[in-house]
């Protein structure tokens, strides 16, 4: 209540650049201008401001930044000239051990073109200051050229707005608060445009005040939706009198509320700009159709692969071929060929010969960076607490991994090492990330299969590309995907998900195991293996591993419903599926909803944007067979629907070099 | 009448490795299994006791304790009954620790009087033969930091595992004689009737 005529600064990041040369289409790409970006909130209006520094800095003395050592591009130069700043690098890193090198951002003094600095005053600066209300903003630009950067388009035609490059990261951060006062969503034609709708904007000011209070109980519903809110509230009402029918034994306790209100503080509720329109749920109720019936196929044999490739190795038909796996998953004997060009470790178009000068480069890299922490003495590592808390932590998770599996079992298993040793040189890889639980988990099929250590590193590096988010600091790969799931569900069962509401588990929390691993811990092994191999096709959509949730919360739902499980109850039936789902069963349903909803003509927009369908709907269902069509291009989008931002340079995706 | 029935809520919180799941497999399913995995994310377990002559459920919580899932992990301290500490004797960064477990604890409880709540500390894996902490210098922390009853267990071979849950039902059931000691869930102790001699039974 407070926050009225007060201004507030909701994001701020120092060290955004402008290029005012290539802006204005000059040669001059040597100028550039660091400032500060900020979101603003001031009289009910949320604004974008962008200034330049105002204490000069000598442009030709700016430094720029690269994530990580290996990135340290002069980005200056043009981008052909990048691959040969990498490799001049790379042949100097070999000279190197030193290992704590992403925690260093490395710099490079920029070239000094242009001695004179024609910006170097204020005045010049502030003509590139600029401020835009968000409700003012049409779409945003966001490319990729090493760093990020984004242009602002506004819904009235004027001026373009200055490019801002993210030089020093943060982007991402910036959209996500963006994302808090607008709906952003990806444009239909185009991957790189986010168009930018606002909610209603009373709403959103009474929303902010209501975080004022930290009434964080009521926020949490109101947040969500206040229409849902209401509901939630009315099918509550209804449980009560469920639950005085019954004998009120089992009466909810205030603790697992009180649980519940602290999970919707962590993991943010569907906010209300998720949805277009209140009515949102009436209309999807009516129009999702029945599921269609789908069959599946035998696994794809090692012939069926061979058949498939050229005289140089080439494979043909990876459509079709793509299409078969996602059917019927893969016979074993193919899957240590396969799961490679699956995960892009292998592009799809190699040759044999361009795959064998890959491996080769690849084990170079890898060794190196094993290297890396293979040479680190005790005494370093004495001084170095996090390299520490990462090996140990590794220790003790590589043997408490899949221990009854052969591969792994017994002591001093040798396997038990490769895990070990591959894990502590993805943390050199990536050392921002380091080792977080549950990524043994990752690793584990993907050796298992590979039976390779260097091949096993680099699909073990794919597969992390795309589940990065959900390790890092702040979980939000995680908190996305439950909001995902949690938006799919309601337009699938919104009787369901009311009712786990009503159990204050709409978050959908009990989820998180599930999608923290991708249902590792709850398959037996071997089906681990198909549910992965299937997943990675990229097919029949985006985030299909949240259809696979919804299929197996459908087979769940009748008996927590009929038992009326509290939170806990949900959170232990949910925990104690392990190992009792059947693989095949679920991916049939799976795919089944995908087919429904493919179907659905007024398929709200922001489950089309989970699913990834581009296209507009309405189309006739689409047949199991010609799913290919709606595959996301895979590259630059991972499986949650979010790109990486800052995906290293070496990443396996990389072109050919060679 | 039948009988009042009561669940307690007990939550294991250590380092990561020191035995904490394998403690309430112990306790709960009386095994303990070298092959199990590490925990990821929340699970709990529930064990039907009777506490002089009164049935009484353990609901025994269990997290992973990674720094990173902290914000996932904490909102589940809520409303628990009693808090047991958990280090392993071979480790002695677990046992630094401990402090650091209290006062996370302590905060994401919203323990309004911490004095007053019931800790229990463990000293796990005992049947190790390279200790690292002293029995000497647990004890001293647990007299220095609330006069906390201390156990050495091991999960492995079962060593004082029953009565460590057993001392901190017993715990949870004095306090409440003690009468209101507040935690913020005041509803809770509704149907989990105060005095522990009236708890029970028709
Ligand atoms: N020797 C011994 N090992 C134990 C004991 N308790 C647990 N462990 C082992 O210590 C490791 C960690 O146990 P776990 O229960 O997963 O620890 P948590 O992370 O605290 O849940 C596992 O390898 C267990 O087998 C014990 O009492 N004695
Ligand atoms: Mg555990």
């Amino acid at each position: 209540m407070a926050a009225d005529s007060v201004l507030k600064v909701i994001f701020e990041l120092d060290g955004v650049f402008i290029h005012p040369g290539a802006d204005e289409g000059g040669t001059d790409q040597d100028l550039l201008l660091s400032g500060s970006l900020r979101i603003l909130e001031k009289d009910a209006e949320v604004l974008v401001e962008y200034r330049p520094l105002e204490d000069s800095v000598d442009p030709s003395n700016m430094l720029c930044a690269g994530q990580d050592s290996s990135s340290v591009v002069e980005w200056a130069q043009s981008p052909r000239d990048k691959s040969q700043s990498h490799q001049l690098l790379e042949t100097q890193q070999s000279y190197e051990t030193e290992w704590d090198m992403v925690n260093a951002v490395s710099f490079r003094k920029k070239p000094c073109a242009n001695g004179e600095g024609s910006l170097s005053h204020s005045q010049g600066r502030s003509r590139w200051a600029f401020s835009v209300s968000v409700s003012d903003l049409r779409s945003i630009t966001v490319k990729d050229e090493g760093w990020t950067f984004l242009i602002l388009h506004l819904k009235e035609p004027s001026a373009p707005l200055p490019a801002l490059h993210f030089h020093q990261g943060g982007s991402r951060e910036f959209l996500d608060s963006l994302r808090r006062f607008s709906l952003l969503t990806e444009s239909p034609g185009d991957q790189t445009c986010l168009l930018v709708s606002t909610p209603n904007k009373v709403l959103s000011q009474s929303f902010e005040n209501l975080l004022d209070d930290n009434n964080f109980g009521l926020v949490h519903r109101f947040q969500r939706d206040p229409y849902v809110a209401t509901l939630g509230g009315l099918s509550k009402v209804t449980n009560y009198i469920f639950d005085a029918l019954r004998g009120a034994e089992e009466q909810q306790q205030r603790p697992p509320e009180e649980v519940a209100d602290l999970l919707g503080e962590v993991i943010p509720g569907l906010e209300i700009n998720q949805q277009e329109e209140p009515g949102f749920e009436v209309i999807t109720r009516i129009d999702l159709g029945a599921r269609p019936q789908v069959s599946r196929t035998e696994p794809l044999t090692a012939d069926d692969w061979s058949k498939h490739l050229d005289a140089e190795g080439r494979l043909q038909g990876v459509e079709e071929l793509r299409n078969k796996i996602f059917k019927g998953g893969l016979c074993h004997a193919v899957r240590k060929e396969a799961w490679k060009f699956l995960l892009g470790y292998f592009p799809w178009s190699s040759m044999s010969e361009e795959r064998k000068s890959l491996q080769r480069a690849k084990t170079d890299e890898y060794f190196r960076m094993k290297l890396q922490w293979k040479s680190v003495s005790e005494e370093q590592e004495r001084r170095n607490s996090r390299l520490r808390d990462y090996r140990s932590l590794i220790e003790k998770d590589v043997n408490r991994t899949d221990r009854t599996n052969r591969f792994y079992e017994g002591l001093n298993n040798p396997s038990l090492t490769l895990l070990h040793d591959i894990l502590m040189t993805y943390c050199m890889y990536d050392f921002d990330l380091g080792y977080v639980q549950g990524m043994s988990d990752l690793l584990s099929p993907i050796l298992f299969v590979m039976e390779n250590e260097v091949d096993a590193f680099w699909c073990f590096v794919a597969f992390m590309d795309q589940m990065h988010q959900n390790f890092e600091e702040q979980m939000q790969g995680m908190k996305t995907q439950l909001l995902q799931l949690s938006t799919l569900l309601r337009l699938l069962d919104l009787a369901f998900w009311n009712y786990l509401e009503s159990q204050e588990s709409g978050y959908l929390y009990f989820c998180f195991r599930w999608l923290l691993i991708r249902f590792k811990r709850e398959l037996n092994f071997q089906d681990v293996l198909r549910l992965w191999e299937v997943m990675w096709t990229g097919l029949p959509c985006q985030n299909f591993h949240l259809l696979v949730c919804c299929a197996i919360l459908d087979s769940e739902k009748q008996k927590i419903m009929e038992e009326n499980y509290g939170f806990n109850e949900i959170l232990k039936h949910i925990n104690e599926l392990s190992m009792k789902l059947d693989i095949e069963e679920i991916l049939q349903k799976a795919e089944g909803i995908f087919l429904q909803i493919r179907s659905c003509k007024d398929l709200p927009h922001s489950v089309s944007t989970i699913l990834g369908f581009t296209d507009c709907h309405g189309s006739a269902p689409t047949k199991p067979g010609s799913a290919a069509a709606l595959r996301p291009t895979r590259q630059d989008v991972c499986s949650n629907g979010l790109c990486r931002e800052n995906r290293p340079p070496n990443s396996c995706r990389a072109e050919f070099t060679s | 009448m039948a009988a009042k029935k009561s669940t307690l809520k007990v939550i294991l919180l250590g380092d990561g490795g020191v035995g904490k799941s394998s403690l309430m497999n112990r306790y709960v399913t009386n095994k303990f299994d070298a092959h199990l995995f590490h925990t990821i994310g929340v699970e709990f377990l529930n064990k039907e006791l009777t506490v002089d002559g009164c049935k009484v459920t353990l609901q025994i919580w269990d997290t992973a304790g990674q720094e990173r899932f902290r914000s996932l992990r904490t909102p589940f301290y809520r409303g628990s009954d009693c808090c047991l500490l958990t280090f392993s004797v071979d480790d002695n960064q677990s046992f630094l620790n401990l402090n650091n477990w209290k006062k996370e604890f302590i905060y994401y409880a919203d323990i309004k009087e911490p004095e007053k709540f019931p800790f229990v500390v463990l000293g796990n894996k005992v049947d190790v033969t390279e200790r690292q902490v002293s029995l000497e210098d647990a004890r001293q922390w647990c007299q220095e930091n609330g006069d906390y009853p201390y156990y050495e267990t091991s999960a492995k071979d079962a060593t004082n595992v029953a009565v460590a849950f057993e001392e901190a039902v017993h715990r949870v059931l004095a306090m409440d004689d003690k009468t209101d000691y507040l935690i913020p869930t005041d509803t809770v102790k509704l149907h989990r009737k105060p005095r522990s001699a009236n708890i029970c039974c028709s």
